[in-house]
């Protein structure tokens, strides 16, 4: 398989993210001041169960409407323009999970107002009518690379003279369904998550998380100049032992990097196995590169992780510091894995690495002057 | 204009009353045992349709599917409260085609699965046409859902499809797929169905429309 990334160089216009800390810049300010919005909480909300590191907006209840509404209403808010959803200005909205802990919600409550927002396409007709956006709404949903793929999809749209601009909106909200899911894979248990820190046993957090980016054809301060993929196809929930999936990924924006001096925002949800997978691929790919996990503080927002943390790397470009691995210690996997906050003024360029279900990989190269 | 031919089609279309046990007796010679026991009703029809289609690492593959892993999530669901960890990873949205290429062992650089119910056709074809791999992948489909399908969040009937499209003209295409752009052009016509698209792969019907942005049509050879 050749190791090559697209080339699609899109401007970034506006980018902003929602998390339990704030939007992009205070969640920065709070990474960077070492703070966790993840808390111990029962993995079933209401229905207890044992507790689990969650970073939650508001406590894990399904409500009618859902729960995470009003903090995507607060985030949509801050989208400029009109006409979403035309031909010139399409849509995309990606997540793993759109409206899907609805359903278990349903099942416990028996009231069906709860599957109005359940199938993705029902949420996101629900979202189409309180913000007033056109159909010409693009739905992506491939687990926790969803966010950078729906970012390729609009650098590929604007590329191929198929909009103007292009507006990407993710959103993955915590429920019971999602946190009983991963507490039954075991990896989402009573630790912290701990990035790339050598430990005897892994642990993630999950939290919510939401985020928007309009990408254009201009190039502008901030750019997504690269894009690459690979699938494994390894297995359901986990990677080639050898690593090879990350090495794939790694060396393809690597490759389109050659030139700048980048550092890496890895996946690094605190799993043993990928973590050290992921450090030493991008430790062999990018050699210089200093690699952080904000997913110590944040927890895993799933499938919009990309973009949520695309959001927070910008703040964090604009401020000049860049918020260390927060949650994690020494012993680390490999040497370039930053534990403090650095200075982001040695560097012209951002890697951001995301991992799925299936050996999923995406990667990004931000770009700037 | 942008355009690609067909070279494999295949359309899975059983009988409604087929359950995944007589899908899995019926079409279970074409995958590996140990991934058979575990594949789901979509997953074994996204399968057969791409039985024959020898997916290369630098292809491009584009799912579509509206409802996903309905029976899975059906399951998944009533395993509350103590959840299983196989249905939920067998729930998520790109299983079926990923239940398939586990199967393979085959590692693929672009998978793209999307979603969404009134525009999703044209979208998938959107996709598939702006890829640049030389070939793209277009497959998708749907399983009959039980309780979800009663309260009207589940699909009816079950099908596959999935098409094999080079970029380049060649011996053996059997269709086209197309999409012109024009960006003065009047409101969208509404897209057919993910159901109706693959009524019209298998019948070899054409279609056009008028999209966002432009005009779509899938073509045949005579």
């Amino acid at each position: 398989m050749s190791a090559e990334a697209d080339a699609l160089p899109v401007g970034i216009g506006v980018c902003d993210c929602l998390t339990p800390l704030g939007d992009a810049a205070a969640t920065h300010a709070a990474l960077l001041a070492g703070r966790r919005a993840l808390e111990m909480r029962p993995v079933l909300g209401r229905d207890g169960g044992d507790a689990v590191p969650l970073a939650l907006c508001a406590p894990m209840d399904e409500t009618i409407p859902p729960r995470w509404l009003p903090d995507l209403r607060r985030l949509v808010a801050r989208i400029p323009g009109d006409a979403w959803g035309t031909a010139a200005r399409p849509v995309i909205i990606t997540s793993s999970n759109f409206g899907v802990g609805s359903l278990h919600a349903f099942t416990r409550d028996r009231d069906s107002r709860h599957l109005r927002h359940g199938p993705p396409f029902a949420c996101v007709e629900m979202l189409q009518r309180e913000f007033g956006w056109g159909d010409h709404i693009l739905l992506l949903s491939h687990a926790c690379v969803s966010a950078q793929h729906g970012l390729l999809q609009a650098a590929r749209l604007l590329h191929g003279g198929a909009a103007g601009r292009v507006l990407v909106v993710t959103f993955d909200f915590v429920s019971p369904f999602v946190a009983g899911g991963f507490s039954s894979l075991k990896i989402l248990n009573a630790g912290w998550p701990a990035p790339y820190a050598v430990r005897e046993s892994g642990s993630i957090g999950l939290g919510d998380g939401a985020a928007f980016a309009v990408l254009t054809r201009e190039g502008g301060a901030f750019r997504l100049a690269a894009h690459a993929l690979h699938n494994e196809m390894f297995h359901f929930t986990g990677n080639r032992p050898n690593g090879a999936g990350f090495d794939a990924i790694a060396a393809a924006i690597a490759g389109a990097a050659q030139g700048r001096r980048v550092w890496v925002k890895g996946h690094g949800t605190g799993t043993l196995e990928a973590g050290r997978l992921e450090a030493e691929a991008f430790a062999r790919a990018l050699p210089d590169a200093p690699l952080v996990s904000w997913k110590g503080s944040l927890g895993h927002t799933l499938g919009s992780c990309g973009l949520v943390e695309l959001a927070i790397t910008l703040a964090a470009l604009r401020a000049g510091r860049v918020p260390g691995t927060v949650g994690s210690t020494a012993p680390c996997f490999t040497d370039n894995v930053a534990l403090a906050d650095f200075a982001a003024g040695e560097f012209d360029g951002v890697v951001l690495d995301s991992n799925a279900f299936g050996g999923a990989h995406a990667a990004t190269l931000l770009t700037h002057d | 204009m942008i355009e690609r031919r067909i070279q494999h089609l295949r359309v899975e279309r059983p009988a409604a009353t087929e359950t995944v046990d007589a899908a899995r007796d019926r079409l279970g010679p074409l995958f590996p045992r140990g991934a058979l026991r575990r594949m789901t009703h979509l997953g074994l029809l996204v399968g057969a349709t791409l039985d024959g289609l020898a997916i290369g690492a630098d292809d491009t593959i584009v799912y579509a599917t509206t409802y996903s892993e309905t029976r899975a999530l059906e399951d998944y669901l009533a395993s509350f409260p103590t959840p299983s960890p196989l249905l939920f990873q067998t729930s998520i949205h790109p299983s079926a085609v990923q239940q398939v290429m586990i199967g393979r062992q085959q590692p693929v650089r672009r998978f793209l699965p999307l979603t969404g119910r009134r525009r999703l056709v044209e979208h998938a074809l959107l996709a598939a046409l702006l890829d640049p791999a030389p070939r793209v992948v277009l497959t998708g489909g749907e399983e009959r859902g039980t309780w979800l399908l009663d309260h009207g969040v589940a699909s009816d009937r079950a099908f596959a499809f999935a098409l094999g499209l080079a970029a380049c003209p060649g011996p053996g295409a059997i269709g086209r797929l197309a999409f012109t752009a024009d960006p003065s052009a009047a409101a969208p016509e509404s897209c057919p169905s993910l159901p109706d698209f693959a009524d019209a792969l298998a019948e070899r019907r054409p279609l056009s429309w008028r999209g966002f942005g432009g005009e779509y049509a899938l073509e045949w050879a005579a």
